[in-house]
């Protein structure tokens, strides 16, 4: 979306007078409301960040940042997986029993001292989730079994092996070099970090690259997609697989932040990132988004959550203003869609 | 075989409150209609899309009782004269009068109430419901608010499949018909419904010639009955059997309305036909003798179907001819890789891989399929990432990173020389006109690389004239530049006057060929119609 609104540039422009007949005040009248809808969610963040900022003096300070990009980092995470699953026009409903499932793995692993301990520990619970990602993407693309069934099915069989291999106990007790995993260099927590990478990779892998607009062909219609030559089996399986290596990523920071391995860290979690893609105007029919509309859906319900903590509303209250900012962004969305046409 | 009156004995014998659901006017239906009144009169109906006019003043009228042929080419507008009169579209000008009221409210179901039945191309059942469901959908049979009376719809069910003559179990999913008898329910539930006007279009596409037979002695029953009957067809011989009026159109004209006997058969493949755009058509240069670029054998999409063999050399046109469903499509996609077949083919005397579309993309093999908007282009996505989405490949440095100066300079070269209309490189292709989107669809082969084979399924369908001649223009600079072509089209002209050579395709396979010299409308019309290639037609 971003990249070809960048590219639009007059080549043989058609229409011109029509353009200038729009001139009327009524017409900029109208312009202004779009503008406000279009780019409603940035706003609505703007003032809620103003309007935390200024009612509370906690909200405006740098440690108060750190806590909400720590907070978001590992639905961050989910969130740039299952918004390129959802751009193939798929759904990735395993996520969040990959957080768990990877979590206890490096857990297990992250028991033994030392730092190649540890160093297995990422790779080892990062790589479980690429496994369960690739099986998913296996069942998607080659047995074409439906993405919801695919996922559903990975996510109850993760977190089966998550209960057999932690017996349904939190795995405690790892090493230091682990839990270093989610210190800080400098002042930037390592999760913060590798958030911001993930995130600029995937944005410049859906925008500058082939497989980018391999997987917007796929979602805009595989159908015109294979006739333009794209490897529709090799997109999909491709997409999964790179949502559960995320899944992996956000289940290991997570454990190594909670200092325990616990299969149920992630439930629901899948739910979260959905909504955080959804937010941010990414299509459930595939085809139509982009990382960044992801990054502020996240960053909308983890700014809202802060502040609702900050203001002290209470944890029930907050799950319904939740709702209905989801609703209410995929509202806007759909209605500006529906104009166009 | 049939009780002649199956349809009357039908409604007597059923509860006189369940006769009007399914069959109103059994008994009599000659007094309910006004005899003097014409069933269906359109007069001066026009319709366009997008601009491009499909209908042009169309004045016809039909009489209760009698069955009207109506005959064309693809896209000559019979379809979309059909949808005017079933309400499923409103005209741009005219107006249509069904038994004598002016129809003011074009919506299927107004249509539906005046009486007007509608058997469309493609058949629209519920594959999962039972037959007896799909018969009964939308006119159930209540007891009491919303209690279906399930017995007593499996049993008039049952009685209409007999009385019809198909063998089919009305408990039956809908799924287990083979195409044959879902198109015999199709014509149950449209005759059966309280209607005076019937429209059929091709209803004997999918038919065995038994079941043919049974359609028109359905279709004589219903005429008996003073229902006026509305038939598409592109076979020769059905016009022969049943036919009391034959109207052709012709580009959106009516050009010829008369009683059936008054017309032969030559009169009506030339009445179809006949057209001049020659001067359309470029001046193409004659033929040199080129390699052989393409070179089929035995080309088979199924096991028990026919194969196809043919070759054709660099800088040659080689036109497909035929019929709706000759397999002509079905070809060209077997030949790019998106359809299964086997059979040995050769690009450039080496071996081609058929089933991977990339890999044909790779060897230098171009398509620009039928269905521009569900497989021709990419609508959701800009002209930029359309045009150079097929040879992106040639646009990346290491890790598919994308050149993107160089994909926008190569897309701004080919559009332009293309000459698309559009407002900007991020511009949504689902934007542009038709014409402009398939110069998109033809365009994006050519942004990177010139392919070495270019396959073109119907390449100016529904796109404007202007348009259409631009892309002739370009075809044909293609192939003086020495790029092999397979060129399927159901448009006549196009077809004789681009072509060097035509293969006619019917039933998947070749029928004959025909070398410039002895291209004729009249005669790939023959071999299309499995008529045999008789030069005295």
């Amino acid at each position: 979306m971003s990249m070809s609104e960048q590219l639009t540039r007059n080549v043989a422009s058609s229409a011109p007078s029509s353009a200038l007949e729009k001139q009327g005040a009524t017409h900029r009248r109208q312009d202004v409301a779009r503008f406000l809808l279009r780019y409603s969610l940035p706003l609505v963040l703007l003032l809620f960040v103003v309007g935390l900022g200024l009612s509370n003096r906690t909200f405006f300070t740098f440690s108060n940042f750190r806590v909400i990009l720590l907070e978001v980092s590992p639905i961050a995470f989910l969130a740039v997986g299952e918004t390129m699953v959802i751009l193939t026009g798929g759904i990735d409903l395993s996520v969040g029993a990959i957080v768990g499932l990877s979590g206890v793995v490096a857990a297990l692993i992250a028991q033994n001292d030392g730092a190649w301990a540890a160093t297995f520990a990422v790779v080892g619970g990062v790589a479980v989730g690429g496994l369960v990602g690739a099986t998913t993407g296996f069942l998607v693309s080659v047995a074409k079994v439906p993405p919801f069934v695919a996922s559903l099915g990975a996510a109850t069989t993760a977190l089966g092996f998550g209960y057999v291999f932690s017996e349904g106990r939190p795995i405690s007790g790892l090493s230091d070099q682990f839990l270093a995993v989610s210190g800080g260099i400098g002042p930037v927590p390592i999760p913060i970090a590798a958030m911001v990478i993930v995130i600029a990779l995937a944005w410049l892998a859906l925008t500058r690259t082939m497989f980018g607009m391999h997987v917007y062909a796929v979602g805009g219609n595989p159908q015109a997609a294979r006739v333009a030559g794209v490897k529709i089996r090799k997109i999909r399986f491709l997409v999964y697989t790179i949502s559960g290596l995320l899944g992996g990523l956000s289940g290991v920071t997570l454990c190594s932040r909670a200092t325990a391995g616990i299969i149920t860290t992630g439930s629901g979690y899948e739910l979260n990132a959905i909504a955080a893609a959804v937010i941010g105007g990414v299509s459930l029919m595939g085809g139509r988004g982009s990382v960044l509309g992801a990054v502020l859906g996240f960053m909308i319900l983890g700014v809202v959550g802060n502040g609702m903590n900050i203001l002290n509303i209470s944890p029930f209250y907050q799950l319904i203003i939740k709702g209905v900012i989801i609703v209410g962004a995929v509202f806007t969305d759909s209605y500006l869609n529906q104009e166009r046409e | 075989m049939l009780d002649q009156r199956p349809l009357q004995r039908q409604g007597k014998t059923s509860a006189p409150a369940l006769d009007g659901a399914i069959l109103k006017g059994g008994d009599a239906p000659g007094d309910e209609l006004p005899t003097d009144a014409a069933a269906i009169v359109c007069d001066n109906v026009s319709k366009g899309f997008d601009g491009v006019p499909v209908l042009l003043g169309i004045t016809i009228s039909c009489r209760p009782g009698s069955v009207n042929v109506l005959a064309g080419e693809n896209g000559a507008g019979k379809s979309t004269l059909f949808k005017i009169i079933s309400g499923q579209i409103a005209p741009d000008g005219g107006s249509l009068s069904i038994f004598g009221q002016r129809v003011r409210r074009f919506t299927p179901r107004h249509s539906q109430q005046l009486g007007v039945s509608i058997i469309p191309q493609e058949l629209a059942s519920l594959p999962d419901m039972a037959v007896w469901e799909n018969l009964f959908i939308g006119r159930e049979l209540c007891a009491g608010p919303g209690m279906l009376r399930r017995q007593e719809m499996i049993r008039q069910a049952g009685r209409l499949l007999a009385d019809f003559g198909v063998d089919v179990d009305p408990n039956a999913p809908m799924r287990s018909l083979n195409i044959a008898e879902a198109q015999m329910i199709e014509i149950i539930k449209a005759t059966t419904r309280d209607a005076r006007i019937v429209l059929m279009d091709e209803p004997s596409s999918s038919l065995s010639r038994t079941e043919t037979e049974r359609l028109f002695q359905v279709i004589r029953q219903l005429r008996a009955k003073g229902v006026c009957v509305l038939y598409v067809s592109h076979r020769l011989e059905e016009i022969e059997a049943i036919a009391d009026t034959v109207s052709i159109l012709r580009d959106g004209r009516l050009v010829r309305s008369a009683p059936a006997a008054e017309m032969t058969e030559r009169q009506i493949i030339t009445e179809m036909v006949g057209r001049d755009l020659q001067a359309f058509f470029p001046n193409r240069p004659a033929l040199t003798s080129g390699a052989t670029v393409l070179d089929v054998e035995g080309l088979r999409l199924d096991e028990a179907g026919p194969s196809v063999s043919f070759s054709v050399r660099r800088g040659e046109i080689l036109g497909l001819g035929g019929l709706v469903g000759a397999g002509r499509s079905e070809m060209l996609e077997a030949l790019f890789g998106i359809r299964r077949a086997n059979g040995r083919v050769l690009l450039d005397g080496q071996p081609l891989c058929l089933g991977r579309p990339s890999e044909s993309i790779r060897r230098g093999v171009a398509f620009v399929p039928e269905d521009r908007k569900r497989a021709g282009v990419l609508t959701s996505m800009s002209v930029l990432d359309n045009t150079t989405l097929p040879q992106l490949f040639h646009m990346t440095r290491i890790g598919g990173v994308v050149l993107n100066d160089l994909r926008e300079r190569r897309a701004l070269d080919i559009l332009g020389r293309m000459l698309v209309r559009y407002s900007g490189l991020g511009q949504k292709v689902a934007n542009l006109s038709g014409g402009n989107q398939q110069k998109v669809a033809l365009s994006r082969w050519f942004a990177a690389c010139e392919p070495r084979l270019l396959l073109l399924d119907e390449p100016t369908r529904g796109i404007d004239v202007g348009a259409r001649s631009e892309i002739y223009q370009f075809i044909d600079e293609l192939a003086a530049r020495g790029l092999a072509i397979v060129l399927a089209s159901s448009d006549m002209l196009e077809l004789i006057n681009l072509s060097h050579r035509v293969l006619v395709m019917r039933g998947g396979a070749v029928m004959g060929e025909l070398a410039k010299d002895e291209l004729q409308q009249e005669r790939i019309l023959r071999l299309a119609m499995g008529k045999g290639d008789h030069v005295n037609v």
